[in-house]
């Protein structure tokens, strides 16, 4: 090898270390402050103390044998990472995925529960009788658990409050619409004003009624709105959201009705940010030569 | 994973030939559900790109030519009354002196007669927004208010139960914007027609401020008042269009200093002489004016005396009036509306207990919402008369106020102020929406003059009234005439 390598460097400290079997110490009194035993100072302490002026005359001895078997696996030159898969995107995950492959792979021949009768859950593992699964695929999945008792969380139903107003939120865009919906006349209040001042066009005010329009409730509730944020177009349809899921508090068996409208479901989209580099969020810069 | 689909079930299903489907980019993907029944046309213009092979370099000679600036705006002032395309309404109500009073016809629309209709196009009681164009004749809706004001109409004309000959009324009409208070003049104009009063309307008050018409200064005056001539003989002329019946009927009965009055000559004579001589419109209007509100001849001419009628004053744009105008003095400052003479005359006859009107009366001074100019000392000054209305003594903390520093005019929050014991006192009427029941009249309508196509039924009527802002009749004309999208079925509730 032309080129003196690392490793080549650290055999050579190997052996230099391996041949001062009995260290001795520098005549001279070192005023080396060795305050830290890193293991590189301790190294370079043994090099200093084979001066050649300070050198007694001993009779030269040859180099034992490197014993490549123990001290270099147990001494690594550098730091290895423990998970082969460290270098990959997702190391964790892929560990997980190896792991679990492998156990598969063990345990393919135990005998598997009908397709049926299975936990829903893709893994083969899973699928394996409880009576025969092992201790260790038990442990392994069960890492896999969220603790405690994911059924003692039960969700509150909204209901309606004392004087029978049902009160919801819905957000879309930057907009954020809180609504109380009581049984009524059809009357509609936006921000305190008339649905016609808050939104002048006929297109936007229908389709902020338009939970109360297909479910032809409109002249049987009042709603009081409070809208802020955003434009008109995120406005109507945040208010849209919040009746609909307030029209659910008093009527749950709507629901079928407003999923097949589409106003109980959400639409989570937000401005795509720009990125650097570009214009807006995908435009790139025109393309100019040099 | 077990799949979801059933393979034998789709096994059995045979895939559709190409050509029998649409190409797919035939078929709109719906990218999200649409909450609406807007038609495609009502749809915003999609934004053209720009295009290098499309856009012309160069101007270059444009065959379609932009019409002349004058023909433009004929175009856009133009009042159309008919549709010959809508349907007749079968078995529609005129307007009649008698029918004005009846609260049946709540909810109905009655038809304008044929020969007010010049009438009132003197009176310039038709704006070319108002949605005349769509149906085959004018008609307005009959409301609440409609009734409550064709009572009074009676009972100032001395007619019905609780006659009140020569009473004066004296009304601010707000509301807001679509609220019909332009048509409430108009039909307060109608039951005039219908009932001889004699008509007098200032139809845009902005015309008079906006510094469109020549002004004079009045000799003398202090501080000095000014006098439009070309907006008196407009005024005359107007009042003579409408009211020439009546006018004719009557003959002078004081002495004036006007040239060419004669004791024999009849009140349209003697408005006749302001059209040709803007110089003499002024004189002409204020001699006009005493003849129609005195109540007895001077001496010596008592023989032709009739009685004068009532009046009805209608100005609409209220708000315009109560600012600077944009007339300017010798010293180049703007002169105040309430120092223009005629505005003046008009405002006077609103102050609380001001009752020239002799011979009875109604006075409607309607604000409007698309085109003000913004007065907080008016704003105030209504605010004042609501709590007045409500109850509220002017000596209560409650009152409402001018707020401090804001500069509120003086002149304004005077001519509104109240004045006890002293009537006739101005009032204050607040126009709302329609009723539902007025509201399913007035769509009925539009259903049967072939325009909406579609069930008007209780729950149909509840939808569009909770839409239209608790029944705003501009809004629900809007509605009525919307072009819906088929496409969209309602889902039924079960």
């Amino acid at each position: 090898m032309a080129r003196p390598s690392s490793n080549g460097l650290v055999q050579a400290m190997q052996s230099l270390r391996l041949s001062s079997q009995f260290p001795q110490r520098s005549l001279i009194p070192s005023s080396r402050h060795l305050a830290r035993a890193y293991a590189t100072e301790a190294e370079t302490e043994t090099n200093t103390a084979i001066q050649p002026e300070s050198i007694p005359d001993l009779p030269v001895q040859a180099a034992p044998e490197i014993d490549f078997s123990t001290s270099f696996l147990r001494n690594p030159a550098r730091i290895v990472p423990a998970s082969p898969s460290y270098f990959s995107g997702s190391p964790r995950f892929v560990d997980h995925v190896l792991n679990l492959e492998s156990l598969q792979a063990r345990y393919a021949a135990l005998p598997q529960l009908p397709a049926g009768e299975a936990p829903p859950n893709g893994l083969r593992l899973n699928r394996i009788q409880p009576e025969m699964v092992p201790g260790e695929v038990r442990t392994v999945l069960d890492s896999f658990l969220r603790p405690g008792n994911p059924y003692a969380v039960v969700r509150e139903t909204p209901e309606l409050d004392e004087n029978g107003k049902a009160r919801a939120k819905g957000k879309r865009k930057e907009s954020k619409a809180v609504v109380h919906l009581v049984e009524g006349e059809g009357e509609v209040l936006v921000n305190g004003k008339s649905i016609v001042e808050a939104f002048p066009r006929v297109h936007d005010r229908e389709s902020a009624l338009w939970a109360l329009r297909t479910t032809e409730r409109m002249d049987k509730y009042n709603a009081w709105v409070t809208v802020r944020g955003g434009g008109v177009t995120g406005q109507t349809e945040a208010v849209t959201l919040a009746i609909a899921r307030a029209l659910m508090v008093h009527e749950p068996g709507l629901k079928p009705l407003l999923r097949r409208a589409g106003v109980i479901t959400v639409d989570a989209r937000r401005v795509e940010r720009k990125k650097p580099g570009h214009v807006k969020a995908r435009k790139m810069p025109a393309w100019v030569k040099r | 994973m077990a799949s979801a689909w059933c393979w034998s079930c789709l096994s059995r299903l045979r895939p559709t030939t190409r050509a029998v489907l649409p190409p797919p980019s035939a078929i709109p993907r719906l990218t999200s559900a649409p909450f609406h029944s807007s038609a495609v046309q009502y749809a915003p213009p999609l934004k053209k790109k720009s295009n290098s092979m499309t856009q012309l370099k160069y101007r270059q000679g444009q065959t379609l030519r932009r019409k002349k600036k004058k023909t433009r705006k004929a175009l856009r002032k133009r009042i159309i009354l008919s549709n010959p395309n809508a349907l007749e309404v079968e078995g529609m109500q005129e307007i009649s002196a008698e029918n004005i009073v009846d609260a049946r016809l709540r909810g109905s629309v009655l038809g304008l007669p044929v020969p007010m209709l010049d009438q009132l196009r003197a009176v310039q009681a038709f704006k070319p927004k108002q949605g005349w164009s769509i149906f085959r004749r004018p008609g307005a809706v009959v409301r609440r208010d409609t009734v409550e004001m064709g009572r009074l109409f009676e009972k100032i004309s001395g007619e019905g139960d609780a006659a009140e000959k020569g009473k004066v009324v004296k009304k601010v009409v707000t509301g807001t914007k679509g609220s019909g208070k332009t048509v409430h003049l108009l039909q307060a104009m109608s039951m005039g027609f219908l009932k001889k009063w004699v008509v007098v309307t200032i139809p845009e008050a902005r015309e008079l401020v906006s510094g469109d018409t020549a002004y004079v200064p009045v000799e003398g005056s202090k501080p000095t008042q000014y006098i439009q001539p070309g907006a008196t003989s407009a005024l005359l002329m107007r009042t003579v269009e409408a009211n020439r019946e009546v006018l004719s009927g009557l003959k002078v009965s004081q002495k004036h200093d006007i040239a060419g009055v004669k004791p024999t000559s009849t009140l349209e004579d003697l408005a006749k002489l302001g059209f040709q001589d803007p110089a003499l419109a002024w004189p002409v209007f204020k001699a006009l004016w005493t003849e129609l509100t005195v109540t007895a001849a001077a001496p010596g001419m008592e023989k032709d005396f009739q009685t004068r009628p009532p009046m009805l004053v209608a100005v609409d744009g209220l708000a315009h009036w109560m600012h600077n105008s944009a007339y300017r003095d010798t010293d180049y400052k703007l002169i105040h509306a309430h120092d223009l003479v005629f505005v003046k005359h008009f405002l006077s006859l609103l102050r609380n207990g001001q009752a020239e009107l002799k011979n009875g009366g109604m006075l409607l001074y309607a604000t409007s919402t698309s085109n003000s100019p913004g007065v907080y000392a008016l704003e105030v000054a209504l605010d004042q008369m609501t709590a007045r209305q409500a109850g509220t003594k002017p000596t209560s903390p409650e009152y409402p106020s001018a707020e401090a520093y804001s500069n509120a005019d003086p002149r304004v929050l005077d001519l509104f102020k109240p004045i006890e014991g002293k009537e006739p006192q101005m009032e204050l009427q607040t126009l709302g929406g329609l009723t539902r029941d007025e509201t399913r009249g007035y769509l009925e309508y539009f259903a049967r003059s072939g325009l909406l196509r579609e069930p008007v039924n209780e729950n149909w009527v509840g939808e569009k009234w909770s839409m239209s802002g608790g029944g705003i009749i501009g809004e629900l004309e809007k509605l009525g005439r919307h072009v819906r999208s088929a496409a969209i079925p309602t889902p039924a509730a079960n």
